[in-house]
């Protein structure tokens, strides 16, 4: 079997050579893909470069040909073998229709499995691409093809894919490799070398071929212990390992485990302590409990799917039966003919690649057919009506199939079993009912536990997913088919396609859409199937997440998860997180890890009011979105036959705004679907929300449809699982944060706040008691669904005989005001905006916007005395509101367009405002808006000023601006000059952007808008993180919507101290030198940026100066921040 | 030759005033264009008004300077003025439309037609030449009329504010007292200009969703298009079934309007020709298959046949209905080989139609609104 990798891999080598002889360049390499992203090899290596130099040409290719011819020979016996293999496994797998991929028997037979040849091929595929990449720098600098191909051999023979192959025990191939690395002047890594030893270990060579490898190693300067420590392996894989040093070198015992390194920074000290008060929380579940819950969840990531009931309640007339029945009855055809259509893909691509050409083959061998087929049979259910675009229909099965192998890799790994282990371990630490010997944070404690886990397979890069998803909706497309009339007897009327793949236009652009037939949409309309399906890591865990110990592994048990989320195909972030040292990311891996143990349970009270008037009709005010039936219904009725044009085009127009309503009321419909069917399916569970970051070190919630992160509705929906009694002031906090909710005092004092809850009382319990038919006071709120959630928890906490005691479940909600603002004005010590974005105390809450306000009118009016017209039409209509978003969305980069877009939209809304005047009004007042910034925060103008100006001139160079946050999360802005690559082939081509590819040009306008605002952010999430670890080791629950922090009423006073603490000891950090101090360090003094012309040498001087000349700050004392009572409120 | 410009103000230089030629470039100052030349063609002037330093630098609004800066072309000649104006007279002594001139630029062209007695609306899209045409209407007053807005970004797209140069046809038309005639009447107003130079296709691309969708001026009826337009998209226009060239701008505008070569002036030092051609909207362009409700239906069939254009029909019928495509294919008399490039613009319509009309299909169209840009592309 293994020779089947080799017959692949030579026959390619062989084509390579081919191709090469008829027409240069075999162009089928690029199809392959360009996409991936800034994998620099080690072209440049002096050694390489000798080599080439010394090295007949023409001999070399002698030797690779004669080689390749060699393999080939070896291969093709075995590759029919193979062959018959795989043709078997289909009927065994079809009949058979139990879960485990029919292959594993013989997989356990065999030692070796299809599996390993995806990997093998993912991995070629990868060397293809970065050899494409390099295949382009170095056309100019290879003229000679030996030469050039000689390049691509030893690309493909790269160390890298080495990793995998000692499983096999092929030694002999092994050597090859080796002889053929060495051949293309390569050095080999510590991954050949462990590949190489665990071979030898299984083989059981004898000592003195292990001798030499390990002299080898020695000269090419490895460290034997690192084999262990560095290089990921399996339990059954280190076993080889030792095996085989042990041989040559009886006497040698592996480090076990790396030493516990420690955060250093002093940020974290405190965090990091072993002295002082620590009482982690703990979750209030016993042991047993939470152990059953692990179960579910594990069972629901190896099924990859949930289902969950719809809560749309369908009327069941005859139809709807009969619907449903000729549904299931095509389903059962179609997984036929997809398991038919499937096998015969798989067929002819075996053939493909038993030629030597590069196919899908081994991908499409990694979940077995049952597994395809029931994916492609979920794509086809979920198609929306007006069809979905075959790109991301494409890229959808792609990143599908990945993560249901990498779910399956570990299933057949054992990994499953020894994740069981370790968790139940872990979960000593959250029970309730057990006890640990000293306080462990939770990533520590599963450090402790075992060994680190080993990297997980990286992504596929996207031309790869894209390809694959690309041949699985193709197969969507031919095999699936229904009757012409869905309702006539099967066999009576001749078979249409459900899927049509048809062509959108946008101005000149082509867009491929998958597209059902409408006869198959009416039919699902009508069958009005009550089940919804869900990907497992779209839904809520039901077990606490595995904590984050590196970039790589946290939050789902076994689904792969990204700790950065970005788009796909962006490789540079978690590059740059593997690369640092792992000490460096413990406050964002432990905050994470927090935020995502917050336990969570839904609010059924909430949940069946919302649910009532979902299946009634909607309600919009309240963000309950109305069924298909309230949309407006276009003029129905045919035309009489002489009907002018002129009247046929407004009917056009009616209609198609109707449509237009129709589609935006159904995806909300929609969206409101999934989440109420998931709280109503998580109803009576208690749930996690694991948590990843974006690249500035927000956090977010992992699973898109349910969680804390959405709107009013969603908030309301959720409440904390544990109950904290509400203590002496909890209840008085719930007032406050009722009246925050209502948004009606804004500018009054906690205390008059506080009071005018106490006046409304009575509305608060006739809304608690009556919410749909009493007075409806909490519909009039900002926020209806959570004051209705707070008015039902205070009317209970009032009836409750000792409030004190009362158990609370509510998250209460503290904000930072203008938040941005806040940064900006503490990192610049800016006075007069410190005041008025409440860093000092005062007695009543400042309002920044109503202060610009005041200024732009300040502005305004003497303009208007001076005659200027635009200003004398603006009298009485500068108000809080018009410059509310500006102000607002000036700290996040809004700029002076997108400023006046905003202000006309407000002007437009004044219905007595001239309308004549909203160009230059709007105009006008955006300019009156930043100078009104400009001189209330003199220093927030500066500090932006230098970062623009300090990412422009980066930018300059040629690199992306990168940073680190002072928690230590290295940060690179993944913002690149457009361009774009098409995958040919299949159905149709694909074009791809590749903005986010690092080894473009920097895309300098976005790298210099997007530095100040993304700055701001890693601020703001470092100021939430500190908060969140200082609170857990305080005991709290905290949960963030970024600026916005929750915890129990209980404890909000203490949330409250930490809260500010933390920014002020944030603040006290030298944040602008050390940051200048980095960017010096990393863009003006690394050997890689030595500037070459006259120009490049002034711009780099002309970087240097601006990156030092730091803006001057003035002297607010930072110390006043802890005593201010509005600053989060 | 010698070309009036009394009123012109002094910032703009007529380069073309020296030189013979019946057009030529407007341009001040130095042009940092260098892909267009600043010679003259004979008869057009082309121009390029540059911006005077606005007051503040850092407030300068970028949209005003964008398409301040369009090259525009100009009639310059009065013998080309003449011809035109003779042309647009023709032969017999009708009652006369109103036309509507865009662009005049130094007015040249209006001079000629209010000679020939015509009755003329000036639609100027630049500030700088309106005082010089303000002094014509003076002239000649009850004839002309001046105003200030470019034709060819009448009703922008996605709303927003319009501010002049850019009008919507709905107050212009009430300003000028047009009312809307019904399509099956005669023509209420012939226009004439030059298509923007480089613009031009998407400016045919515009008028075309308009005209069909029966919306901004074709709201009033069969209104006439009498236009320069530069050789290239000239012969696409007119291109014929099996020419390379054939394309769905091709299909819809024959279709839609009886297309006349009015005159060709060649631009003698670029090698480049001028067509003049007339755009009469077709009465019969609207059928009870084919109306300003499902226009954007025929448009995209006829994107989709263009996307690959080598395939055969059939094939790009199965992607765009369920209808039997065999059995259409009959029915307007085609052979099931017969391919994109094979078919008539007339062609396209029938089969259009055909599938329109079948019965027995709840569904005809696999497209749905969200497929189709409703407005002409913006790019």
């Amino acid at each position: 079997m293994s020779a089947l990798r080799w017959g692949r891999g030579a026959a390619g080598l062989g084509r390579v050579l081919q191709s090469c002889g008829r027409r240069g360049l075999p162009t089928e390499e690029g199809t392959l893909g360009v996409g991936l992203g800034p994998r620099r090899s080690s072209s440049a290596s002096p050694h390489e470069k000798d080599l080439r130099k010394d090295w007949g040409h023409v001999e070399l290719l002698e030797v690779l040909e004669a080689r390749v011819r060699q393999l080939q020979a070896e291969s093709v016996s075995e590759v029919t073998v193979n062959k018959v293999d795989v043709a078997r496994l289909p009927e065994r797998g079809g009949g058979g229709g139990n879960f485990q991929p029919p292959r594993k028997a013989q997989m356990g037979a065999k030692g070796a499995a299809p599996q390993h040849f995806g990997r093998w091929a993912a991995k070629l595929d990868k060397e293809k691409q970065t050899m494409q990449k390099r295949k382009q720098r170095l056309e100019v600098k290879l003229q000679v093809r030996a030469q050039r191909l000689a390049q691509k051999l030893a690309e493909k023979l790269k160390p890298k894919p080495l990793q995998m192959e000692p499983r096999l025990g092929s030694f002999k191939e092994l050597v090859y490799v080796f002889i053929m690395v060495k051949d293309a002047g390569f050095t080999p890594d510590l991954l050949s070398y462990a590949a190489a030893l665990q071979c030898m270990g299984r083989l059981d060579q004898d000592a003195r071929t292990i001798q030499r490898c390990l002299k080898q190693m020695a000269r090419d300067r490895l460290q034997l212990q690192d084999l262990f420590t560095v290089v990921p392996l399996s339990e059954e894989e280190r076993a080889a390992l030792l095996r085989a040093i042990v041989k040559a070198r009886p006497t040698f015992r592996p480090r076990l485990r790396p030493p516990p390194q420690v955060n250093t920074s002093t940020l974290l000290r405190e965090v990091y302590a072993k002295d002082g008060p620590v009482s982690y929380p703990k979750l209030h579940l016993p042991l047993k409990t939470l152990q059953g819950f692990f179960q579910q969840q594990l069972h629901m990531e190896l099924t990859a799917s949930v289902c969950v009931e719809s809560v749309e309640k369908a009327v069941l007339t005859k139809e709807t039966m009969h619907a449903r029945k000729t549904l299931t009855n095509l389903r059962v055809q179609w997984e036929a003919a997809l398991h038919r259509a499937l096998q015969e893909t798989k067929a002819s691509l075996a053939r493909q690649a038993h030629e030597g050409r590069p196919t899908l083959y081994p991908f499409l061998c990694l979940l077995s057919e049952h597994e395809f087929v029931r994916l492609l049979t979920q794509t086809l259910q979920a198609l929306p009506a007006q069809g979905k675009s075959f790109i991301s229909v494409a890229q959808e099965l792609g990143r599908r199939t990945f993560s249901r192998h990498m779910v399956q890799k570990q299933q057949l790994n054992n990994q499953v079993q020894a994740l069981e282990r370790r968790y139940t371990q872990y979960l000593r630490l959250l029970a309730s009912d057990t006890q640990v010997a000293e306080p462990h944070l939770p990533r520590q404690y599963w450090e402790a536990l075992g060994l680190p886990e080993a990297p997980q397979e990286k992504p596929w890069p996207v031309p790869v997913l894209l390809q694959l998803g690309r041949q699985l909706a193709e197969l969507l497309v031919q095999a699936v088919q229904m009757p012409r009339s869905p309702a006539a007897p099967p066999g009576s009327c001749g078979l249409i396609p459900v899927l049509y793949h048809v062509y959108s236009f946008r101005s000149f652009r082509q867009i491929g859409i998958l597209k059902p037939h409408p006869a198959f949409v009416q039919l699902l309309a009508t069958a009005a199937e009550p089940m919804l399906t869900f990907e497992t890591v779209d839904v809520p865990m039901l077990c606490p997440p595995r904590p984050w110990t590196s970039p790589h592994s946290g939050a789902f048990l076994l689904s792969p998860t990204k700790l950065m989320r970005a788009v796909e195909g962006t490789t540079q972030h978690q590059q740059l997180l593997e690369r640092c040292p792992p000490a460096e990311l413990h406050g964002a891996l432990d905050t994470l890890t927090q935020l995502g143990n917050c336990a969570w349970r839904v609010n059924g009270h909430v949940l069946d009011l919302v649910l009532e008037l979902f299946r009634d009709k909607g309600c919009s005010r309240l963000g309950v979105p109305p069924p298909p039936s309230e949309a407006p219904q276009p003029p129905e009725g045919r035309l009489p036959r002489d009907t002018p044009p002129a009247r046929k085009a407004e009917l056009r127009r009616e209609m198609a705004r109707c449509l237009k309503v129709a589609r935006e009321m159904h995806s909300l419909r929609m969206d409101a679907l999934y989440r109420l069917s998931l709280a109503q399916h998580l109803r009576h569970r208690i749930f996690w929300l694991p948590h990843n970051m974006d690249f500035r070190g927000r956090t977010y919630p992992c699973p898109p449809h349910f969680n804390h992160l959405g709107s009013d509705l969603a908030r309301a929906l959720l409440e904390f699982a544990e109950g904290r009694p509400l203590g002496p002031h909890g209840l008085d906090w719930l007032k406050i944060h009722l009246v925050n909710l209502t948004g009606l005092k804004k500018h009054a004092s906690l205390r008059a706040r506080l009071a005018f809850a106490n006046e409304v009382m009575e509305d608060i319990l006739d809304s608690a008691d009556q919410p749909m038919a009493g007075r409806k006071w909490w519909m009039e709120a900002d926020e209806p669904w959570q004051a209705l959630a707070c008015c039902v928890e205070i009317a209970r906490a009032v009836r409750t005989p000792d409030p004190a005691t009362y158990v609370s479940h509510l998250p209460v909600h503290q904000d930072g005001s203008c938040n941005g603002l806040q940064h900006y004005a503490a990192l610049g010590r800016d006075s007069v905006g410190a005041a008025s974005v409440n860093l000092m105390p005062s007695d009543l809450p400042q309002d920044v916007y109503s202060g610009v306000a005041a200024q732009v009118e300040a502005f305004r009016r003497q303009d208007a005395e001076q005659g200027l017209r635009v200003a004398q039409a603006l009298e009485g209509f500068v108000s809080r509101k018009v410059v509310k978003q500006t102000v607002m969305t000036v700290v996040y980069g809004v700029t002076r367009y997108g400023g006046r877009l905003q202000i006309e939209r407000r002007l437009r809304e004044l219905s007595d405002f001239p309308q004549d005047f909203l160009w230059e009004a709007s105009h006008y007042l955006v300019r009156q808006v930043f100078n009104s910034l400009q001189e209330m925060f003199s220093s927030t103008r500066a500090i932006q000023h230098w970062l623009t100006e300090s990412a422009r001139l980066i930018s300059h160079t040629g690199s992306a601006v990168e940073w680190v946050t002072p928690l230590g999360i290295p940060v690179i802005q993944p913002y690149h000059q457009e361009a774009k690559f098409t995958i040919r082939g299949g159905i149709q081509s694909i074009t791809c952007s590749k903005a986010k590819d690092s080894s473009q040009k920097p895309n300098i306008k976005k790298q210099k808008n997007g530095f100040p605002p993304n700055f701001i952010h890693s601020l703001d999430s470092s100021h939430m993180m500190l908060t969140a670890l200082h609170c857990y080791r305080k005991g709290l629950t905290f949960v963030s919507v970024h600026d916005c922090f929750w915890t129990h009423a209980a404890d909000i006073a203490i949330m409250n101290q930490v809260c500010r603490e933390q920014f002020v000891r944030l603040h006290s950090q030298p944040i602008l030198q050390d940051l200048s101090a980095f960017l010096v360090k990393r863009f003006c003094s690394s050997p890689s940026f030595q500037p070459r012309s006259v120009a490049q040498r002034a711009q780099m001087a002309k970087l240097m100066e601006t990156l030092q000349s730091l803006p001057e700050t003035g002297n607010f004392d930072l110390e006043q921040v802890k005593r201010s009572t509005y600053f989060f409120s | 030759m010698w070309v009036p410009v009394a009123g012109l103000p002094p910032r703009l230089k007529l380069s073309a005033l020296a030189g013979a030629g019946r057009f030529c470039i407007w341009e001040s100052g130095a042009s940092t264009r260098k892909h267009f030349p600043a010679k003259n063609h004979r008869g057009f002037s082309d121009s390029y008004p540059q911006l005077l330093p606005y007051p503040d630098f850092n407030e300068s609004p970028s949209s005003v300077s964008k398409c301040r800066l369009e090259p525009k072309r100009y009639v310059t000649s009065r013998r080309l003025a003449e011809t035109v104006a003779q042309i647009l007279r023709g032969k017999l002594e009708r009652p006369r439309h109103l036309l509507l001139e865009c662009n005049p630029g130094p007015g040249i062209l209006t001079q000629a037609l209010l000679r020939t007695g015509a009755k003329v609306v000036a639609l100027e899209s630049d500030r700088t030449f309106i005082p010089h045409l303000e002094s014509l209407r003076k002239n000649l007053p009850g004839s002309l009329e001046v105003i200030h807005c470019d034709f060819f970004k009448i009703d922008p797209r996605g709303g927003g504010l319009v501010r002049p140069p850019t009008m919507v046809s709905h107050t212009l038309f009430q300003n000028l007292g047009i009312e809307a005639r019904p399509w099956s009447a005669g023509i209420p107003l012939k226009v004439i200009g030059i298509f923007p130079i480089k613009n031009e296709r998407r400016t045919l691309w515009k008028f075309l969703y308009n005209l069909y969708a029966c919306t901004s001026i074709y709201r009033y009826g069969r209104i006439e298009l009498n236009m320069f337009i530069g050789e290239k998209e000239y012969q696409k226009l007119m291109a014929n079934k099996n020419s390379n060239l054939y394309d769905v701008l091709s299909v819809l505008w024959q279709i839609a309007c009886e297309i006349k070569v009015l005159h060709v002036e060649s631009l003698k030092p670029i090698e480049q020709k001028l067509y003049f051609i007339q755009m009469r909207p077709r009465r019969g362009l609207f059928t009870e298959n084919l109306t300003p409700v499902n226009y954007d239906v025929f448009f995209h069939m006829l994107k989709h046949c263009f996307g690959k254009r080598s395939a055969r029909l059939i094939d790009h019928l199965h992607s765009l209905t369920p209808v039997d495509a065999k059995d259409i294919l009959m029915q307007i008399q085609k052979s099931e080989k017969v391919k994109v490039t094979h078919m008539h613009p007339q062609d396209f319509k029938r089969l259009f139609e055909t599938i329109e009309c079948s019965k027995d299909y709840a569904h005809k169209w696999l497209y749905d609104d969200s497929m189709g840009d409703t407005e002409h592309p913006e790019k």
